[in-house]
């Protein structure tokens, strides 16, 4: 069966939270962090950076679990993910 | 040729309605025959031990009984005939029961004159039998039981205490099925996973027994004494052997997923013990939560695993075995209480379904409180069952009594509460039910017939308001709850479903699967060598499951024990002369047992007799007549056809 509803406990279950910074003058812009974060944190953005591409930008703070895949692809070693010391209630 | 023919009377069955004298006058005038009786119970002993006295003293070769279908009482006389040391196949029964005295009552007179054509065509048919002989093929001692919950674990221990070799498949990754989830069991109140865990733990430390679980089955082929299985086990990404359940994957895990094990209520990570008295006791990685395994994503779960049973690199894998026969104990889903739009499932926070309510209070047992259960409940029976307009006409009979349950479970704890069942009708059959039933009305919980017309809840105070007719008293109720309980009834889990294709089972109405004979083979299907089990065949509850369970092992057991068993030589075969190969026959074979092959350069079909069934699905498609069946041989049919159209023969 699919659960429509929302677990009750949900509101009391701890996972670590992450924070993203993005080195934006490194980015080329090639979109893998965008397209690989499995929680949907990030989008393209519009600015420009000094070589002219279009960095990301933090779409959905919340989302990101601090699970350091942007990271590990980023070719150009231009974001990098932080952990939140107060453990978020997880938003479902 | 010595032909002997036997009229019955059925007790009154046949007799009352078809003049036995005048059947009986018919038949001496018929050809070959040599000696024409009747008795009121042709299948009672007394009535079977004059057969084979007279088929000894009067040297009959050949015998028609003119009784009930041979669907019925086939057997029994094919084994009187056996005895008196002639083929069991040169018996022919006409059955002047239900396809005469039966639905011709009415009219006795047509019904005489149609069961002597009845009798005739068996009598020519007879002349032209032939001596077929039983054969027996070898059967080793291997069963693959498919499902393991209750139904499942109960017949695998019962194979594997008896020295049975068992694969038991389960697709989920622990065992217990839908009993584990319960909290306590009617009528006793044993609580459910206290009488279940034990059996549980029993399974993997059975020695016969070869547990498969997170493993689906692919595709199943062959016959009685030799089904190829293949079955697929999906990656766990955990090995069972190391891990100790110490939980710091899940802790380290940041995937929040609702709880399957507790409907929903409750949430789990991406990686969980599947539920607390899981066997196999180790955690599951669900791929399908995870941040992801390709390209490895997170790997928080690996990081803290001090005994290193993860392994990301897991991949399904297929496992190939023979059994020689097969019991499905595949079970139910509840009904999705969704389909009736009127009770506001999933729209409602105060509607829940019963094993909701039984995961409630299994928790607070346990020491976890999900939710208040509030002061006034009231439990709406038949959710899904009887109820033709969501297509189930069937009564699902265990929701009376799990009602009776959760309602003196809840006015028990807290006899301040006010606890209500409306139900359509109260049935309490099994042994102890009404008792149990009476205890529940003593402990104050009220019983109202009537079906609920309207539910709402109110959007700011929660409340539900339900309207209802008693229809006892013709009162219309319009009252509030902080609760209300579905009593959701049951249908065929999607396994059952699945199986019943793969398996070719018949299923009956309702979409359960087909018991050979609902009373004589209750857990035999028609295909041999298959047994069901449990609420694949229909629903039932926890002690019935269990009597089934056994039930079905007891008869694998009878098939498997003596290392051979008897083949029906009711088979097609081939006149080579007249086969030209087309291969039309291979097509149609429902059982896969022809094939063409060639023979001095000539295409020829070829039946395997042991996989045959002696369906003639073949013996009609084939264009030249090669294809014959034994016992049916289209001469015998040509004879039988012309003397019901008056013809002589």
């Amino acid at each position: 069966m699919i659960f429509e509803r929302k677990p009750l406990d949900i509101d009391k279950i701890k996972v670590t939270s992450g924070e993203v910074h993005i080195i934006k003058d490194r980015c080329k812009g090639c979109g893998f962090c965008i397209e690989y974060c499995p929680r949907d944190v990030l989008e393209l953005s519009e600015e420009f950076n000094i070589k002219g591409y279009h960095p990301p930008r933090v779409k959905n703070p919340d989302n990101c679990v601090e699970c350091h895949l942007c990271e590990m692809l980023c070719p150009e070693f231009a974001i990098y993910v932080t952990k939140k010391e107060d453990a978020k209630v997880s938003a479902r | 040729m010595k032909i002997g023919v036997y009229v019955c009377h059925c007790g009154g069955n046949i007799s009352e309605v078809v003049d036995i004298k005048k059947v009986m006058e018919f038949a001496e005038q018929q050809g070959d025959v040599a000696l024409v009786k009747d008795h009121a119970h042709m299948c009672s002993d007394v009535a079977r031990k004059m057969l084979v006295d007279d088929i000894k003293e009067y040297g009959l070769d050949k015998v028609v009984i003119a009784a009930c279908s041979p669907q019925f009482h086939g057997r029994t006389f094919m084994g009187t005939v056996e005895k008196a040391g002639l083929s069991p196949y040169v018996m022919e029964m006409a059955n002047i029961r239900e396809q005469c005295s039966w639905p011709h009552y009415y009219q006795p007179e047509l019904a005489t004159k149609k069961a002597k054509d009845i009798v005739k065509m068996a009598i020519v048919k007879a002349r032209l039998d032939e001596p077929l002989e039983k054969k027996t093929s070898p059967i080793g001692k291997r069963v693959l039981v498919i499902g393991a919950g209750i139904a499942g674990i109960q017949a695998a221990l019962d194979l594997g205490d008896a020295g049975f070799k068992v694969y038991l498949v389960e697709k989920e990754p622990s065992i217990g099925g839908k009993m584990a989830k319960l909290s306590r069991t009617f009528p006793t109140e044993d609580c459910a996973a206290c009488i279940l865990s034990p059996k549980m733990a029993d399974v993997p430390a059975n020695p016969n027994i070869e547990l498969l679980t997170n493993t689906e089955i692919e595709s199943i082929s062959g016959f009685l004494g030799n089904y190829d299985v293949v079955a697929v086990r999906k990656p766990r990404y955990v090995d069972i052997t190391k891990c100790t359940a110490c939980d710091k994957c899940a802790e380290a895990c940041p995937v929040v997923v609702p709880n399957e094990f507790d409907e929903g209520l409750s949430s789990r990570k991406a990686i969980y013990l599947p539920n607390p008295i899981a066997v196999p006791h180790a955690y599951v990685l669900d791929d399908k939560s995870c941040l992801g395994l390709f390209p490895l994503a997170c790997s928080k779960c690996y990081d803290v695993c001090d005994a290193g049973a993860i392994n990301y690199d897991e991949k399904p894998e297929r496992i190939n075995f023979t059994v020689d026969t097969i019991i499905v104990a595949t079970g139910y889903e509840i009904f999705d209480p969704r389909k009736k739009k009127v009770y506001e499932f999933a729209k409602s926070k105060n509607v829940l379904t019963a094993l909701d309510l039984e995961r409630l209070i299994s928790l607070e047992a346990e020491g976890t409180v999900l939710r208040p259960i509030g002061r006034r409940i009231a439990f709406i029976q038949c959710v899904g069952s009887r109820d033709e307009l969501v297509g189930n006409e069937y009564c699902s009979r265990i929701c009376c009594m799990y009602a009776t349950k959760l309602s003196q479970l809840l006015k028990r704890a807290d006899p301040k509460r006010d606890v209500y069942v409306f139900y359509v009708d109260l049935r309490a059959f099994g042994k102890g039910f009404e008792e149990y039933y009476k205890r529940a009305q003593r402990t104050g919980v009220k019983f109202i017939r009537g079906r609920v017309a309207e539910l709402h809840e109110d959007s700011h105070t929660h409340k539900v308001r339900l309207k209802v007719e008693d229809t006892l008293t013709r009162e219309i109720i319009e009252s509030e709850f902080d609760l209300v309980i579905l009593s959701v009834g049951l249908r065929p889990s999607e396994g059952t479903t699945k199986i019943a294709d793969t398996l070719r089972l018949i299923k009956s109405p309702g979409g359960w699967l087909q018991e050979a004979h609902p009373k004589f083979r209750p857990v035999d299907t028609l295909a041999d060598g298959v047994f069901i089990c449990g609420c694949a065949q229909g629903p039932k509850d926890i002690p019935d499951t269990v009597a089934q369970a056994s039930a079905a092992a007891a008869r694998a057991i009878r098939l498997m024990n003596k290392g051979e068993y008897e083949v029906d030589p009711i088979t097609a075969f081939v006149d080579e002369k007249l086969c030209s190969g087309c291969g039309i026959c291979a097509g149609v074979c429902p059982y896969e047992a022809i094939t063409i092959e060639l023979k001095d350069g000539k295409r020829i079909s070829r039946v395997n007799e042991v996989v045959c069934q002696g369906c003639g699905a073949c013996v009609a498609s084939c264009p030249s007549g090669a294809q014959q069946q034994r016992w049916f041989m289209t001469s015998q049919l040509h004879a039988m056809l012309s003397a019901a159209l008056g013809e002589e023969v």
